[in-house]
């Protein structure tokens, strides 16, 4: 049972194509294991779609005066229809501390071979687009835990897999958790889990011992 | 101003991609239903129909081209995009599947992740193309890979049967991908001989084809 979802306007943002890749990868990885999220995402596409392409008569038309678009048109019909649709459908598997774990299709060209660990937390870096995005796939072995902090900016967290806990819930698989600064939370698994982080400004560790951990804070999200 | 829009809307009955249908075009492009745009791309898929297909592309051409503008701000990436995602339109017909969803809904699937792929390369000079992972494209499944490579062979031998000059210009449309225009100023003869020996080897290929699949 998924309990936490985006909320609208971020999926609307994601149907219309305008979100970063590391948010618009969230925003798909949810909506292929909640199938509610799906089904919003199905309706507001098409909405979307008909407003971007039945609706907007005035600026096309004011476009379309100066612009010849007739030798494209002869072009294009010259071609052979494709006698292969190219998908691949196959989606992404990672293994990390002999755990295998199929992820969403998302994921398929944005995973890397490498793992970085530290002590029971191991993290893959994926490819953002914006400077100071970091995006990663972030496991937790069981009986892990991350020490408290707070986010500078927000922190996006998809749970792909197992569970875990803070201080204020536990979060199953599919679960989207979007934090902000007011937030301290100290996240803990007992069974272990596997999940997806963006933040958009490295983590602040907030206690005692822990301060120390802040100039490696970069390097657990 | 009245007049100036008058003069638009005029201009565009007076290109000649909008001529094909008539008595269609001059309604209100938002008249068109749902259901007209389904029957032109099936038309388009089954029969390759270029009318239907001009049809298709006077009618979403111009709105691609409006969203484009919005998003990759430059008139070139703009074109590239209606260039990419009506070529998509033509080559792909056959693979919209529309118990899964309508024709605008489709080429505005495609317009966005051609879109989303487009701004990754010009802002972060990305090759990938992630976008069809993040948004599935809605489409009949099919396996005809094997057979396509089978295909292209006998297409290959058949182009060998070609009369050299004929062979010279459907070589150089669809294995080089030249234009037209660069074929002719490459082999030095008039844009009008390209085109009439490129059809006149597309006939014989047709003809070709038939014979060998009766």
């Amino acid at each position: 049972m998924i309990n936490y979802h985006p909320n609208d306007d971020m999926l609307l943002e994601h149907a219309k194509g305008s979100l970063s890749l590391a948010m618009t990868t969230a925003l798909s990885a949810h909506c292929e294991l909640c199938s509610i999220c799906q089904e919003k995402l199905t309706t507001m596409t098409q909405q979307h779609a008909h407003i971007a392409l039945i609706e907007e008569d005035a600026a096309a038309d004011e476009l379309e005066t100066s612009i010849d678009l007739d030798d494209m048109l002869n072009s294009i019909m010259l071609l052979t229809p494709s006698s292969t649709s190219e998908r691949l459908s196959q989606s992404a598997i990672v293994t990390v501390k002999g755990h295998e774990y199929q992820l969403p299709k998302a994921f398929r060209q944005q995973v890397r071979e490498t793992w970085n660990g530290l002590g029971k937390i191991s993290r893959m870096r994926l490819e953002t687009d914006s400077g100071d995005a970091r995006a990663s796939l972030l496991h937790i072995d069981a009986g892990g835990e991350i020490p408290e902090h707070t986010h500078q900016g927000t922190e996006l967290t998809l749970l792909l897999a197992g569970h875990f806990e803070d201080e204020f819930n536990r979060y199953g698989p599919g679960d989207f958790i979007l934090l902000d600064s007011d937030h301290q939370h100290t996240p803990k698994t007992e069974d272990g889990c596997l999940c997806y982080t963006v933040v958009d400004a490295p983590l602040r560790f907030t206690k005692g011992i822990s301060k120390l951990l802040n100039p490696i804070g970069e390097l657990i999200y | 101003m009245q007049n100036i829009q008058s003069q638009r809307s005029q201009s565009r009955y007076a290109k000649g991609y909008v001529l094909y249908n008539k008595p269609y075009m001059e309604e209100k492009n938002s008249d068109i239903t749902t259901e007209q745009l389904k029957e032109k791309l099936i038309s388009v898929a089954n029969s390759r129909s270029r009318s239907d297909y001009a049809m298709l592309f006077s009618y979403f051409a111009p709105k691609i081209l409006a969203f484009g503008h919005q998003r990759l701000s430059t008139q070139g990436l703009a074109m590239d995009l209606v260039q990419e995602t009506m070529t998509a339109v033509w080559t792909k017909a056959h693979l919209f599947d529309a118990d899964k969803g309508a024709v605008t809904t489709w080429i505005f699937t495609i317009m966005r992740n051609r879109c989303f792929d487009m701004l990754r390369k010009v802002q972060h000079n990305r090759e990938d193309t992630v976008s069809d992972d993040i948004w599935p494209i809605f489409e009949t499944a099919e396996h005809v890979e094997p057979e396509d490579h089978m295909l292209t062979n006998k297409l290959m031998k058949h182009v060998d049967e070609l009369p050299p000059l004929q062979q010279q210009i459907v070589r150089g449309i669809y294995l080089q991908e030249l234009s037209q225009q660069e074929l002719a100023s490459k082999l030095n003869v008039p844009l009008g001989t390209v085109k009439s020996r490129l059809r006149l080897g597309l006939v014989k290929l047709r003809s070709i084809l038939e014979k060998h699949h009766d």
